[in-house]
């Protein structure tokens, strides 16, 4: 019709982009951060192999704390094993890579095909636990989690013939390099990749239905939303991503130990930056996720007098930001913004 | 929080009906009697006595846990890093302490030394409880009551996060062990050797329990407690300061934790994670018998403890992590209130 | 003894009391009566120190009590029998009653005054040792005032105690009232059953809407064209 053939003609180019940038999930300032971070390791001093390292690191982080919030911020669930169903698909794929003859399985398969198989098994973990909260609250669900995590824990160290328990798995590795870089590109992918697709399923009306559901179940309920179906759903596609993060960490680092990936403090770790990022927000912890990770990668190479000192900093941080500043990064982002935007207006 | 258990009175019909309407319990009691049995023939007194002894472990963990969860409505992730306090302090304390004694020769002082240090922990483990309720808790309440339980639970894990890595810092992750407490030999009973050590923890555990119950059920500060924990704007009617008590339940809760494990150093050693195990163990207790129930948490150490036994006698020591934990995991997916289905107000809540 | 001035008060952003002015002195019996949902309870519970005011000002024996926490208030002298009762249900008929004492400092007040609780009903020293929470609507209200009582109050403030009651339990209920009347007690009674409150109170002040609209001797209420229309279905 007429009208609307109009309309669009007025969208400027500009606005065309940006609205086109948002459909995927993006503000111009995030992709415009997004492209930076992606060219920076190829100029100094960003090249030095132990920067890239601290990159990766950011972007593995910034991946699991998007997984962890989708989860947290939105059905409003705290997955308190998060970080056992990530070593599971760590495991899981090394395990079907497995090359070494003296352990049970030694399949062999390729490295980027186990890390599928490695983000199914947690999905279905995680589709079993959805399952499990189903009927408990707040608390329940996440001490019910927890509890999880750690039978997982203690399995995944007890199948020695299949894993080598506390002794430790050492998976082959994607490509025999020793630069980073590759690396750095494929976990950034990933984080990519797990991010647009998280956003685009939380600006749909399934997101709406998770708030809802995450806001007032029996409510919820009321209003004809089948909690159950959007809950399992939740759990599965969250408890996928953190398994196929898993899996990038078994062939990227080549070395797991299960209460170095598995135990509860990673998971506290994840948690602090998605809440300091910002809950509910998605892009918040993965924007705080490179700071926090540079910030504290330097404090520990600089105070090497004091260990441990990044760390209490760090719990300090999230103690703080949860008694005074509870809406996190991104609620500051949007406070700033907005008295940014009053400001010139009233000029 | 529950300091009641239901009389019992028997008649046939009415005893199928108290079935019925307690089955969770039923089922537990039963299985526990089971698996006693079963404990007792393969591990015999040996077995049975480390059954005690962990019971009695958990068990006062498991009050303080139910205690802050009962008058404050917090899900307390940090109760472990109580535990590691008292055995830092008890280490610090014992130590130096012990060597003077032993340089006195004093049969006295040398057999009090322990029980000195254990109560030097205890005291830490109050003063410390006051700082954190009055520097993170109290704050947090009176901003906000939205989403308490889930707020509060997070706030006590970056707490432990920071008294884990705190602690990593300041004294270093070393482990700080003593070999025994007293230096007399193992008290032969029922054909089994039981180390001073274990009877005296065992002991400081039960007088502990008692006294902290007597001090609930019998005074008046201890009844303001529980009225908290019931009603707290009927406490606040009555002239209860509300900020006090929260203060004094979580320092009870803290000392009694800290005094568990000082009164524990010659087992587990003090070191910054020492708390961990213990702190899931707690909650095992506390998620069987129901949260904020105070007098279920004693007889839920004792249960965990022979789950935990039978685990290592039939299965093996190492899976302790995995079956104790589906069990609970099996009693949290059919009983989330717990066994003894305490209706503690703010569970319906968010 | 109590004076509410120009009293503003309500929740988060809901105001529910506009501008109420009211006052009670010694030894009064005053009612505070209006529909439902008119702010009756919530002028109780301000005063009680569980809401906090948005304006005015709450005045007890001279001094302003409006900032005083509600554990303060309770110390003061001013016992809220509120119309959840509050009662701590997993304790006996008899630690509830200790409890009403907590703020009392001497032992043997506290035991004196319980013995005379337990004459003046002598039903709840029957159950002395029963639940709370196992009690019948009646007894739970009879608790909750015999509660209120243990500490020697000088102001008993009273939230529709009526409420759910059959008939004879409300004339025992007002009896104990009319019986702390005697003795000293002054009451403010927030009750919906206009009738019987208006027989047994001195004054007696109408809340509609969160204002106050009338007030004066409560046999003159009773008289009155707007209160029979409204209240009294004449």
């Amino acid at each position: 019709m007429n009208s609307t053939a109009t309309y669009q003609e007025n969208q400027t180019a500009w606005e065309k982009i940006v609205s086109f940038i948002n459909s995927i999930g993006f503000s111009p300032l995030g992709l415009g951060l997004l492209i930076i971070l992606a060219i920076l390791p190829n100029f100094y001093p960003f090249s030095q192999e132990y920067i890239i390292r601290w990159l990766i690191m950011g972007a593995f982080l910034a991946a699991q704390a998007v997984a962890f919030d989708f989860t947290a911020g939105y059905i409003n669930i705290v997955n308190f094993g998060f970080a056992a169903l990530l070593g599971l698909g760590a495991y899981t794929s090394g395990i079907f890579a497995n090359t070494t003859p003296f352990l049970l399985y030694a399949p062999g398969l390729n490295p980027w095909l186990t890390i599928w198989i490695g983000a199914l098994m947690a999905g279905l973990v995680g589709f079993v636990l959805g399952i499990l909260t189903l009927r408990l609250r707040g608390i329940f669900a996440a001490v019910l989690a927890w509890f999880l995590g750690i039978a997982l824990m203690g399995l995944v160290n007890n199948l020695t013939e299949l894993t080598r328990g506390p002794l430790g798995m050492n998976p082959v590795k994607f490509i025999e390099t020793p630069n980073n870089l590759p690396y750095f590109y494929i976990i950034l992918t990933m984080m990519v990749m797990i991010y647009v697709v998280l956003k685009l399923v939380v600006r749909s009306n399934i997101g709406l239905a998770f708030k809802a559901i995450g806001q007032n179940p029996d409510a919820a309920r009321a209003s004809g939303i089948n909690p159950t179906k959007y809950l399992v759903f939740n759990f599965t596609l969250s408890a996928f991503f953190a398994g196929l993060l898993g899996g990038f960490y078994a062939h990227f680092f080549g070395s797991l130990t299960p209460s170095t990936l598995m135990h509860t403090s990673k998971t506290v770790e994840v948690l602090a930056i998605a809440y300091i990022g910002g809950r509910g927000s998605l892009w918040g912890g993965l924007t705080i996720a490179f700071p926090f990770v540079f910030f504290i990668e330097a404090l520990r190479s600089n105070l090497t007098s004091l260990p441990g000192l990044h760390l209490v900093i760090y719990g300090v941080l999230m103690v703080t930001i949860m008694i005074y500043y509870p809406n996190g990064f991104s609620g500051f982002y949007f406070w700033a913004v907005a008295k940014v935007k009053s400001f010139f207006k009233k000029k | 929080m529950t300091t009641e258990t239901p009389a019992a009175t028997l008649t046939s019909v009415d005893l199928m009906t108290r079935i019925k309407d307690n089955l969770p319990v039923v089922v537990v009691s039963v299985f526990s009697v089971i698996l006693f049995v079963l404990v007792g023939i393969e591990g015999g007194p040996p077995q049975l006595f480390n059954v005690i002894v962990t019971g009695g472990m958990w068990a006062l963990l498991a009050t303080g846990l139910a205690l802050v969860f009962g008058v404050m409505n917090i899900p307390h992730f940090a109760h472990g890093e109580s535990f590691m306090v008292g055995a830092y302090v008890s280490y610090f304390t014992f130590t130096p302490m012990n060597k003077f004694f032993l340089s006195t020769g004093s049969k006295f002082l040398i057999y009090s030394g322990p029980i000195l240090a254990i109560i030097a922990a205890g005291l830490a483990g109050c003063v410390l409880g006051i700082i954190i309720e009055r520097i993170i808790f109290a704050p947090l309440r009176h901003r906000t009551k939205e989403g308490w339980i889930m707020n509060a639970f997070l706030l006590t894990v970056g707490l432990s996060f920071i008294l884990v890595n705190g602690t990593t810092l300041t004294l270093g992750p070393n482990f700080r062990g003593i070999p025994r407490y007293y230096d007399v030999p193992a008290l032969e009973f029922m054909g089994a050797f039981i180390a001073v050590d274990r009877i005296v923890a065992t002991a400081i555990a039960i007088v502990t329990i008692g006294s902290l119950w007597f001090f609930l059920r019998q005074t008046k500060t201890g009844r303001a407690i529980r009225a908290v924990s019931q009603d707290e704007t009927g406490a606040q009617l009555v002239g209860i300061d509300l900020d006090f008590i929260q203060t004094l339940t979580f320092s009870l809760a803290t000392g009694t934790a800290a005094i568990s494990g000082a009164s524990l150093l010659f087992m587990f050693q003090a070191y910054p994670t020492v708390g961990l195990t213990p702190l899931y163990f707690a909650w095992y207790v506390v998620m069987l018998v129901g949260l904020g129930n105070v007098a279920g948490a004693i007889f839920g150490g004792f249960i965990v403890a022979l789950l935990q036994s039978a685990t290592q006698l039939f299965i093996g020591l190492s899976w302790q992590s995995v079956v104790p934990t589906a069990v609970m995991i099996l009693v949290l997916i059919l009983a989330p209130s717990g066994i003894f289905g305490s209706e503690v107000k703010g569970i319906q809540e968010q | 003894m109590l004076e509410l001035k120009n009293l503003d008060s309500g929740y988060d952003f809901l105001q529910v009391l506009w501008d109420v002015s009211l006052t009670v002195e010694k030894g009064e019996f005053v009612a505070l009566i209006g529909p439902n949902g008119a702010g009756k309870s919530t002028t109780l519970r301000t005063v009680a120190g569980l809401v906090k005011p948005m304006g005015g000002d709450i005045l007890f024996k001279g001094e302003s009590i409006r900032n005083k926490p509600a554990h303060i208030i309770s110390r003061m002298g001013i016992s809220y029998v509120s119309e959840a009762l509050n009662l701590f249900t997993d304790m006996s008929v008899r630690e509830n009653l200790l409890l009403g004492a907590y703020a009392v400092k001497e032992k043997e007040t506290q035991l004196e005054t319980l013995d005379y609780i337990f004459e003046l009903f002598p039903r709840l020293q029957e159950r002395k040792d029963q639940l709370a929470g196992t009690m019948s609507g009646g007894e739970r209200k009879m608790l909750a005032i015999a509660r209120g009582m243990m500490s020697n109050p000088t102001l008993m403030l009273v939230d529709e105690p009526s409420l759910g009651l059959q008939p004879n339990l409300t004339y025992d209920v007002f009896s104990a009232l009319l019986k702390l009347v005697k003795q000293g007690v002054t009451i403010l009674l927030v009750e919906q059953n206009v009738n019987a409150t208006l027989d047994i109170t001195d004054r007696a002040y109408i809340l509609e809407q969160g204002r106050i609209v009338m007030d004066g001797p409560s046999q003159e209420m009773k008289a009155n064209q707007h209160v029979q229309n409204a209240y009294l279905g004449i």
